[in-house]
């Protein structure tokens, strides 16, 4: 494994840079502007003439008009584009479980902790950062409060707090000890979400829209749905499109009403009216356009209407549950208080891949409030709690795609921004209730779907569960999910103040062992 | 590398070609001792023997390894003889004299006057030249300078510049561009009949004199030094007093403080003063506290000690860098500049002019630990006034609302006394009772967990609906008092030197850290300039500012910021004017405004750059003579119609500039217009950010447990401010902004996107903003248009678009009008589809 890794490393040599436009065709010397993620045409009239009257033949969905009307700027930045690999997955859903869900209660089987339990534990060679300290000093090691089981044909150990999860082991491939560059939830989830720790950075569902565009342009390309009970730590930067155009911002979809803010017209206003207005609008655009001839910026604005008024009908169609047959809503959990939260969420998710979403990303837990997995007190407690409100919704999820077909297609992708630690949080007092602490040495991560090798893992923790052996970078995951969804991560890349950006700074691996 | 440079590198090759020493002879011998580090991929110091042009342009450490002509002088030479240390190759014998003669004869042969002049000669790292005025053949269409280089290069490409634009649009560009907000349709008539020959220059003195045209400019200088008033990650706490910034901002454009000055007062506001006898030093001015805030604006989260020092000191030298230098010295934290010569080295000696930076400990109870602020006087005239009042009011009302929460709790608290005597009464056996006597945490938390919010407990609710949201409501008022009189406190989110020894710690080390972790310090370094741009790497002299040394470490950034605010340094100006130029132009000169290194565009026109560079420097730093300058120009009073097809073949990204380029409003100026067409715009400049409501539902869904984490809804007439003034909250934009491409506020943006999206017309379209302000803007017509329709129109258009409509607008739209189902819902819908219009949100 390690050995594998270490020669995809020494093959890695400088990438070229490319932006999409270098690998359309584009100049090299076009790609040195910033930004230009362009497909470069040579005259963006000849595309656009005559459009005044409509769209004409263009499903144009969001123009990059890029301050410069004339020039070579993408017609339509979200238009699907022809990835740089081969890959099955086409869509991807990630679900993202906010706080730092505990890798010792979940996936990551460490029966040797048994041994250990109320004692100290041995410092690992080589680790550094909070947890290293910790263990320097007195503390008390803590075994998963519940049983392991194995699971099919790979005999995948999973903790009991996930039957359902559990029976799609098969079908997975795991990531262990994955190491973050920061101990806390706020750089952390950046790091996650973003591939930087930093804020400011694109995230990546991002990326993935910057680099394959989306299918179906009557709805977002990218699709962020959180807990009903709150918004994640950071907030709106876990979806941001830092330094990427806002056409590749997440777009929020409500937990109830209309699922895009500002999607319904004003209550006062008739379907007839705003129809009126629209020709009333088209007609004054079309006027003013007269007078500044071959401005595609301009006409790139009255196609976002057209669209804008197409999205007041795709979008409320594809949240209406009530198209869903009983078996299926009972399937996701919808019938029950604990898992119709989730259960809605991925339920959602799937309808949105139907739809041609290119990629949702699915948020479990409200910042760190009582309702994440942040259990820094009372695993016993909160652990079941969290786990029964994912557990069958996240298996429905999975057996649901696969019933219809959409398993192949679609990347599912399980991650938190953490491990935690495999000792107690208090380390003198005695704990009646007691709970665990951050540990960025000990990610654990689940795909699904696509090209995954079903079944297969990749890394390992030490037999304690403290950190990595080897420890994956988290830019190789970032590296992994590109991959998987047919892109190179040293080819999607980003001119920005000077460098060009990626996903994975200064390049992943991908874990080849993951994909089929 | 610039076209400049690739030529004459070419030619002095070219010029060695026929002599065919380096293929033969040279290349080999370097080929054999110096590749394993010094090839292609390795690059070792950024240095390649791979080719004669490489060796000749040199690494990042001493630039160009060879002087055409001169092998004493030439780096490869002195390195490999070990008069520059270390010797080459590493480890290894010297190489035998017959190969040096070799090198040493091919540098012999080399053209002096072809080969590329020293490395640090990157155009932008050498001094502008004061350029002579082009000659062109038209000699009526150059007004200015300005002009005459623009008019050249067009003329070398056989292009013509555009006629000029109308008045109407003359005076909507003006307006957008000098003060953000569109032209009164009485301007704008005023304006068109004004036939005396100074009406431009006149307008253009009146709007650069207009005290918002501060608050226009401020807007892209905010952008530029990553400004929020919250620190973003987790909780994303406010920063409270970081508003003082902004206004010393519009300041500093109003009153054309030179930008000399406005740089020193933003890296080392805290270090003008001196002391010259025992005394100790006097407090810096509560301006130059307020201009520090530049440094403090990075994101920030929980401190980690040493390492987030680290973090924000770096932060610190690579904005200080992108923004005033338009060098991407960050890129050099962890390795030698991949492109510039920039060595990691350099960035740390940069970095170390910050090592004694000061920042106050957090206050008590911010649990976030974002570090507290410095003392500054309110100093704007009126604003201590203005704060000391709002203090007592704020105080007052904080008093007066928190015996009435207490009053009130006291009754719920009664009810929940007996409720859990009620509870350990049936309990009887072991574990209740122990708790005691609940306490007002324990009643939130009652509240919070009470039974019809249906979380846990499954008992019937204790407090009833409308007990819970008074509850809310007030500690909710209350948050919000407090965080009001924290931001009128007389302070400012800055920093300052650190204490002296012996009251302080001596002045830290700056170290060169191994790929930038925080924890491998290697080499230890002192504070220098960036030498590519010096041309050499001595450490800077620092300023002293007592003679007793009792100050060292004060003085550094000062240092610093006086080598970048000089006419000397060769980016700074250049830099500066580029920025208006961009501002004004959609595109610099340089396209990529904060990289001006080798991997950034090369300017467009290099001498106007120039030129207007040193006229910047010679005319005292004035921005509003550059302004002026610019905007006086024939350039910018070109149509923005595409009147050429040839020019659209040639030129189609118009970067000769044949026409005005035609941009979009920014979302902020999109809200202001709105709000000025509506008759609502708020004329209150300055003071505490506002925050406009949230669309229904956004709110509660981004709320969280933290209560100061909440938007606080302003009411009245000052939510109807400027977007200058909306609060930043870095984990939540007003979606209006968000959409039409604000910036992330996570790290200094020098130029926005110009995103197209469906999502724009939802918003602008559906949105409850711009139907509210559709509403005003109806009304406004009615009272001004009286009952007669076609007068409606004609006001409508004249308010919304500062223009009458044609005959035929005026048919179409009074067509539209008839067929509406009532009079007001045709009125409200011509006015929302005018804020609709491309007209509205794109200036020609």
């Amino acid at each position: 494994m390690s050995t594998e890794r270490e020669n995809d490393r020494k093959k890695g040599t400088e990438p070229v840079p490319h932006t999409i436009a270098a690998f359309q065709g584009g100049s090299g010397a076009a790609a040195l502007r910033e930004g230009s993620p362009v497909p470069l045409l040579r005259s963006r009239r000849d595309f656009l003439c005559g459009a005044w009257n409509g769209i004409g033949g263009l499903a144009l969905a969001n123009i990059l008009a890029d301050d410069l009307e004339a020039g070579p700027a993408a017609l339509n930045p979200l238009a699907p584009r022809e990835p740089h690999l081969r890959r099955k997955a086409k869509h991807c859903i990630f679900l993202f479980m906010g706080g730092g869900v505990s890798h010792i209660e979940s996936f990551d089987y460490k029966p040797a902790l048994q041994k250990y339990a109320g004692e100290r534990l041995p410092r690992p060679e080589g680790l550094t950062g909070e947890v290293a300290t910790a263990l320097d000093a007195p503390h008390i090691a803590m075994p998963s409060l519940w049983d392991f089981n194995r699971h099919g044909e790979s005999g995948r150990h999973v903790c009991s707090l996930f039957p359902h999860l559990a029976q799609h082991v098969d079908e997975m491939a795991f990531a262990f000890g994955i190491r973050l560059d920061n101990n806390n939830h706020g750089p952390a989830t950046l790091h996650l979400n973003t591939g930087s720790q930093f804020p400011g950075s694109p995230s990546v569902g991002s990326w993935i829209g910057y680099g394959l565009g989306t299918p179906n342009q009557n709805l977002p390309g990218y699709v962020v749905i959180q807990d009903p009970r709150g918004g994640p730590v950071n907030g709106s930067a876990v979806w941001g499109n830092g330094y990427l155009p806002a056409s590749y911002q997440g777009v929020r979809f409500r937990s109830s009403g209309p699922p895009i803010l500002d999607l319904e017209r004003p209550a006062d206003l008739s379907r007839e009216q705003q129809r009126r207005e629209f020709d009333l609008l088209k007609w004054l655009n079309a006027k003013h356009g007269e007078r500044q001839p071959g401005a595609s910026e301009l006409e790139a604005r009255i196609n976002a209407y057209e669209l804008a008024f197409r999205m007041q009908a795709a979008a409320p169609e594809v949240v209406d549950l009530g198209r869903e047959s009983a078996a299926t809503r009972k399937l996701y959990g919808l019938d029950h208080p604990d898992t119709a939260g989730f259960g809605r969420q991925c339920l959602l998710a799937r309808r949105l891949v139907e739809k041609g979403v290119r990629y949702t990303l699915l948020i479990h837990g409200e910042r760190i409030g009582q309702s994440s997995w942040d259990h820094h007190t009372d695993v016993k407690g909160r652990m079941p709690r969290n786990a029964v409100e994912v557990d069958k919704p996240v298996s429905a999820l999975l057996t649901d795609l696969k019933s219809r077909g959409l398993l192949e297609e679609t990347l599912v992708v399980w991650a938190s921004e953490m491990g935690r630690t495999p000792y107690v949080q208090q380390n003198n007092t005695p704990d009646p209730k007691p709970g665990r602490d951050h540990n960025q040495n000990a990610l654990v991560m689940w795909m699904a779907g696509g090209d995954v090798k079903g079944g297969s893992k990749v890394g390992a923790t030490d037999e304690f569960g403290i950190g990595g052996i080897d420890p994956i970078p988290l830019h190789d995951v970032h590296a992994t999910i590109l991959d998987l969804l047919g892109l190179d991560d040293k080819r999607l890349t980003y001119l920005h103040q000077g460098r060009y950006r990626k996903l994975t700074d200064i390049g992943g691996h991908v874990l080849r062992q993951l994909i089929a | 590398m610039s076209i400049r440079r690739l030529i004459l590198v070419l030619a002095a090759i070219a010029g060695t070609a026929a002599a065919g020493t380096f293929e033969d002879a040279v290349g080999p011998l370097l080929e054999s001792n110096c590749l394993p580090c010094h090839g292609q991929s390795a690059r070792t110091s950024g240095f390649s023997v791979e080719d004669a042009e490489s060796v000749i342009v040199g690494g990042a450490r001493h630039g160009p390894a060879v002087r055409a002509g001169n092998p004493a002088g030439s780096i490869i030479v002195r390195v490999l003889r070990g008069e520059l240390g270390p010797r080459m190759p590493l480890g290894n014998p010297a190489l035998p004299e017959a190969d040096m003669a070799a090198i040493e004869n091919w540098i012999r042969q080399l053209d002096p006057r072809t080969a590329p002049v020293p490395d640090r000669t990157h155009w932008a790292f050498v001094q502008p030249r004061r350029e002579e005025l082009p000659a062109t053949s038209d000699v009526q269409w150059a007004r200015n300078g300005i002009d005459s280089f623009i008019l050249a290069k067009l003329e070398e490409t056989g292009l013509d510049p555009a006629r000029e634009a109308s008045r109407e649009t003359l005076i909507r560009r003006l307006y957008f561009d000098l003060i953000g907000l569109p032209p009164p349709w009485e301007e704008v008539r005023a304006f068109v009949r004004d036939s005396s020959p100074d009406a431009y220059d006149n307008l253009v003195d009146r709007l650069l004199g207009d005290p918002r045209h501060g608050e226009r400019w401020a807007r892209h200088w905010l952008d530029l030094a990553r400004y929020a008033d919250t620190s973003g990650y987790e909780g994303d706490p406010e920063n409270y007093h970081t508003w003082r910034y902004r206004d010393y901002v519009a300041d500093a454009f109003n009153h054309d403080k030179p930008y000399d000055q406005f740089i020193k007062e933003q890296i080392a506001g805290d270090e003008f003063v001196r002391s010259l006898s025992a005394e100790p030093l006097p407090a810096p001015g509560p301006e130059h506290v307020v201009a520090l805030t530049f440094l403090r604006l990075a994101p920030f989260t929980e401190p980690r000690g040493e390492r987030s020092r680290h973090e924000l000191l770096s932060e610190m030298t690579s904005t200080v860098s992108s923004v005033f230098l338009g060098l991407t010295a960050g890129c050099a934290q962890c390795h030698d500049h991949k492109y510039d010569p920039i060595p990691t080295r350099d960035f740390y000696r940069l970095k170390a002019f910050f090592a004694t930076v000061y920042i106050a400990p957090a206050r008590s109870g911010d649990i976030f630990q974002i570090g507290g602020p410095q003392p500054a006087e309110f100093y704007r005239p009126g604003e201590k006034e203005w704060a000391d009042e709002q203090r007592e009011q704020y105080q007052n009302e904080l008093k007066a609302t928190e015996t009435e929460f207490e009053a009130f709790q006291e009754a719920l608290l009664a009810k929940l006394k007996s409720a859990k005597r009620e509870e350990s009464r049936k309990a009887s056996e072991a574990e209740a009772g122990e708790e005691g006597e609940p306490t007002l945490r324990d009643l939130a938390k009652a509240i919070k967990e009470d039974g019809a919010d249906g979380s846990g407990s499954g008992q019937s609710a204790l407090f009833s609906a409308d007990e819970k949201r008074r509850h809310a409501s007030f500690r909710r008022r209350i948050r919000v008092l407090k965080d009001q009189i924290l931001r009128v406190e007389p302070s400012a989110m800055s920093l300052r030197t650190m204490d002296p020894p012996p009251y302080g710690p001596s002045v830290p080390t700056t170290y060169v850290l191994n790929r930038g972790q925080w924890d491998q310090p290697t080499e230890p370094v002192e504070p220098g300039f960036l030498s590519a741009v010096s041309g050499h790497s001595r450490p800077a002299e620092l300023i002293q500012v007592d003679r007793y040394q009792r100050h060292p470490g004060h003085g550094r950034r000062m240092t610093l910021a006086n080598w970048i605010a000089s006419p000397e340094n060769p980016l700074t100006a250049r830099v500066m004017v580029n920025r208006l130029w961009q501002y004004r132009f959609g595109r610099g000169i340089v396209e990529t405004s904060s990289d001006f290194g080798k991997n950034g565009a090369p300017p467009t026109h290099p001498e106007l750059l120039d030129w207007l560079a040193v006229r910047f420097a010679d005319e005292e730093w004035s921005l509003k003579a550059l302004h002026r300058l610019m905007v006086t120009s024939s350039t910018y009073r070109q149509a923005s119609r595409r009147h050429d097809s040839r020019a659209q073949e040639t030129d189609a990204e118009n970067r000769l500039l044949w026409r005005f380029p035609r941009q979009r409003l920014e979302g902020e100026l999109i809200r202001d217009s709105v709000l000025a067409v509506s008759g609502r715009l708020s004329p209150s400049q300055g003071g505490p950010p506002i925050s406009p409501p949230l669309p229904a539902g956004l709110e509660n869904e981004l709320d969280s447990q933290y209560e100061n984490n909440f938007w606080e809804s302003s009411d009245g007439e000052e939510v109807h401010k400027r977007s200058l003034y909306v609060f930043q909250r870095r984990s939540l934009s007003l979606p209006i902004l968000q959409i039409f491409d604000a910036p992330a506020l996570a790290a200094s943006c020098e130029r926005r996107r110009t995103s197209v999206t469906p999502l724009q017309a939802l918003s602008l379209y559906d949105g409850e903003f711009v139907n509210e302000e559709a509403r005003h803007l109806a009304k406004r017509v009615r009272d001004q248009g009286g009952g007669g329709r076609a007068s409606q129109i004609r006001h409508a258009f004249q308010l919304a678009l500062s223009r009458s409509p044609s005959a035929e607008e005026s048919a179409q739209v009074m067509e539209f009008l008839a067929e509406a189902g009532s009079e007001e819902e045709g009125l409200v819908g011509l006015c929302r589809v005018l804020l609709n219009s491309n007209e509205f949100v794109y200036v020609n």
